[in-house]
């Protein structure tokens, strides 16, 4: 697939024309931090961002989602009669999302598009979604994306990836939808350039990394015993911070909220750090701990999804949770911690 | 406050050698710019990563609650408050804490820093007025006096009020600074102002809980967010449950809360929930001549009734 | 609660308290008036309905 060239204005013109076919996504800046929002009319994305504060897997999987209404109010025709809630799939953009949120958000996928099941409203709004990246050229103090499965130019869940030139940009088609795209913004101006020309600088850039080689044939059960869990969840205050930050954190909890007669199911972000996650109707909770809960979001994140999947880590190395957390638990620690203890059990089974 | 690290650890060590104490909370160096990280050490060979500095903001009472162990806990004014209400809240015992007490000259506040700074920081040394900022564009200077959080900018208990021994001589107390101007700002708004005010302050709040985790007071086994039957509060992200949640959380504080700022220092998207908590203080202070956590000997004023309690506002 | 709730941006006169015994019928009678009055001139509230309730409303 051929890389198009795009100046400044021509971009502008592209954004304007896109808004007529999508609605469109874009980081922008906000009090002091990047956010995404949807891009109104004239309001262009703000590229001088590392990343935003939060991810975008909040366009994807809103923080809090209606399932379905009903209402008990006989004198109404649709009393009684469970209803989708109206959902909006039309076409939408995320403009500007990082390679590593993008791969985020194709690891998220392999939970809500199984043989099993289909996780109707996040493929709803996945698949009317088109994903244009943009490649990171100076990356953050706390990145560590090349270590964690992706890059600043990953290619990953991408349906374009650009790459800002300063004058000008180059962007790279990587799908059928990012080929609709260019198209419709009017982006087709063939380039003779080197895409991935900045791509080892940015690389290099990455001064942050984390050890994950032996996490895969590590003893699970080794691991879970590790001394070294009470003294990682100490400081934890069990908030939602790290995984609501979290582009690969998905988990979410589904409640019932009563007005009167009428009555709605929606669904909410939960947290596997919160102490009630895992209690059962019983009273009993399995995970009642701080030691319990933090240990298990790290074994998820760096084993137990290892395991499962042979797709490394369940982490792509934004470092948000680093930069959020209130007592600074760092993965990176964590990560090293496990490696290198999964590292000596290897050596102590003499093999 | 940059020398006392070297005493923290000559103290820890002390009283674990000698078996005061099986553990001792306090802060480590943390592993990004700005932050430490709350820890606890058991064996005296540890206390060398302990440590303290001008952003060790955490109130550490948090970690107390319904521990059974012996425990050393280093205090700042605010966090020698939180551990007389404590106390008095039955969530610990007095013969179980050797409280250190640390006399605080103000924490920073990394956002503050950050805001001043012109590229992203790499790294921020602390010298005693100044410090120090390393970002990827070069080298910056600021003021610690411009950076301090909020609430230690009006602190007029920087000593702590409780303590089985001191790091260093007390220091001064802030005699000339109001600690309710922000509260009055407010006051002075209409109630359309007052509401969109707490409607932008609240904007971007996640529901993380990191403000409601971070205080030492909330210490219910059961939030009232968190119960289900029955549901007080809706889960989503509506702006009216957003708004319930945090001043219901507030009153829960009302006439406990010492200001120590961890809340807001914990909130990942930055807010300032302290506004509704400050407006408590006040009233407790205005109504009541009471501030939390000064002395072990009284109930706190909203335990007791008095027959002179004010009661203009019944009619 | 009433000066959180009014410092929060609640009309100062919609929320009230008043000590009033079981025997004292005719302040429970002369209170409820006066406060239904006052709340009445505020006019309907506008603060604190969630979303799924302003659907609702008439």
């Amino acid at each position: 697939m051929t890389v198009i060239t795009i100046t400044k204005t021509e971009l502008s013109d592209g954004l304007a024309a896109l808004r007529k076919g999508y609605k469109l996504f874009g980081p922008v800046a906000e009090k002091s931090s990047y956010t995404f929002r949807e891009l109104e009319k004239d309001r262009d994305p703000d590229f001088s961002y590392q990343n935003t504060r939060l991810s975008p897997k909040g366009i994807v999987f809103p923080q809090s989602e209606d399932m379905f209404t009903y209402t008990l109010d006989s004198t109404r025709e649709d009393a009684h009669f469970l209803k989708e809630a109206p959902k909006d799939y039309s076409p939408r953009v995320i403009f500007g999302i990082r390679p590593c949120d993008a791969k985020a958000v194709s690891l998220t996928r392999m939970n809500f598009d199984t043989r099993a099941y289909r996780d109707p409203y996040w493929m709803g709004l996945f698949e009317a979604t088109t994903f244009v990246g943009m490649a990171c050229d100076t990356p953050c103090q706390t990145c560590f994306c090349t270590t964690a499965g992706c890059g600043p130019y990953h290619e990953e869940g991408l349906d374009v990836l650009i790459s800002d030139r300063g004058d000008h940009y180059l962007a790279k088609p990587l799908s059928e939808k990012g080929r609709q795209l260019l198209a419709v913004a009017g982006w087709l101006k063939p380039a003779e350039a080197d895409f991935d020309k900045n791509k080892a600088a940015a690389e290099a850039k990455i001064g942050s990394s984390v050890a994950t080689d032996r996490l895969a044939s590590a003893d699970t059960l080794a691991l879970y015993g590790a001394d070294f869990w009470e003294d990682i969840s100490f400081a934890c205050i069990n908030c939602g911070t790290c995984t609501f930050v979290c582009p690969t954190c998905w988990c979410f909890d589904i409640q019932d909220e009563v007005h009167g007669k009428t009555g709605k199911r929606a669904r909410n972000w939960d947290s596997c750090m919160f102490p009630i996650f895992t209690i059962h109707t019983t009273g009993h909770n399995p995970r009642g701990t701080k030691l319990h809960r933090v240990r298990q979001r790290f074994m998820h994140k760096l084993k137990y999804f290892v395991d499962k999947y042979e797709a490394g880590i369940m982490c792509v190395g934004c470092g948000r949770c680093i930069r959020a957390c209130p007592v600074n638990i760092d993965i990176r620690n964590v990560c090293g911690l496990m490696n290198s203890r999964a590292a000596e059990n290897v050596c102590a089974e003499g093999k | 406050m940059t020398g006392y690290t070297d005493k923290i650890r000559e103290i820890a060590k002390r009283l674990l050698q000698s078996c005061q104490v099986e553990m001792v909370i306090g802060f480590r160096q943390g592993s990004v710019p700005m932050m430490s990280e709350p820890c606890m050490v058991r064996r005296p060979e540890d206390v060398d990563q302990l440590m303290w500095d001008s952003h060790c903001g955490i109130n550490l009472a948090n970690y107390l609650t319904d521990r059974k162990e012996k425990i050393a806990v280093f205090a700042k004014g605010c966090d020698s408050r939180n551990m007389v209400t404590h106390i008095v809240e039955n969530k610990i015992k007095r013969e179980q804490l050797v409280i250190v007490g640390v006399p605080c000259q103000g924490m920073i506040d990394k956002r503050k820093v950050a805001e001043m700074a012109t590229a992203e920081i790499v790294s921020v040394r602390e010298l005693n007025s100044k410090i120090e900022v390393k970002t990827t564009a070069g080298e910056e200077s600021i003021a610690k006096a411009e950076v301090l959080q909020s609430n230690c900018r009006v602190c007029r208990h920087r000593n702590p009020v409780i303590f089985d021994e001191m790091v260093a001589e007390p220091v001064a107390e802030q005699a000339d600074v109001d600690p309710y101007s922000d509260v009055r700002a407010i006051e002075a708004m209409t109630p359309d102002e007052k509401w969109k005010y707490f409607d932008d302050l609240l904007a971007p709040c996640l529901r993380c809980y990191a403000c409601r985790n971070a205080c030492p007071l909330c210490y219910c086994p059961t939030c009232f967010v968190d119960e289900a039957k029955p549901q007080w509060v809706g889960k989503g992200q509506d702006p009216v449950d957003i708004r319930t949640f945090h001043f219901l959380r507030a009153y829960h504080c009302a006439g406990r809360c010492t200001d120590c700022g961890a809340c807001a220092r914990a909130c990942p998207v930055g807010i300032d929930m302290r506004a509704f908590t400050k407006k408590l203080n006040k009233d407790c202070f205005d109504l009541y001549g009471w501030e939390a956590g000064m002395s072990l000997e009284t109930r706190p004023a909203l335990d007791v009734f008095k027959a002179n309690d004010p009661g203009e506002f019944i009619k | 609660m009433k000066n959180l709730l009014e410092h929060m941006g609640v009309e100062p006169d919609r929320i009230h308290f008043s000590w009033i015994s079981s025997a004292e019928s005719t302040k429970f009678v002369s209170v409820v008036n006066e406060i239904s009055a006052k709340v009445k001139a505020l006019g309907p509230n506008q603060h604190f309905i969630k979303q799924e309730a302003k659907g609702a409303q008439p």
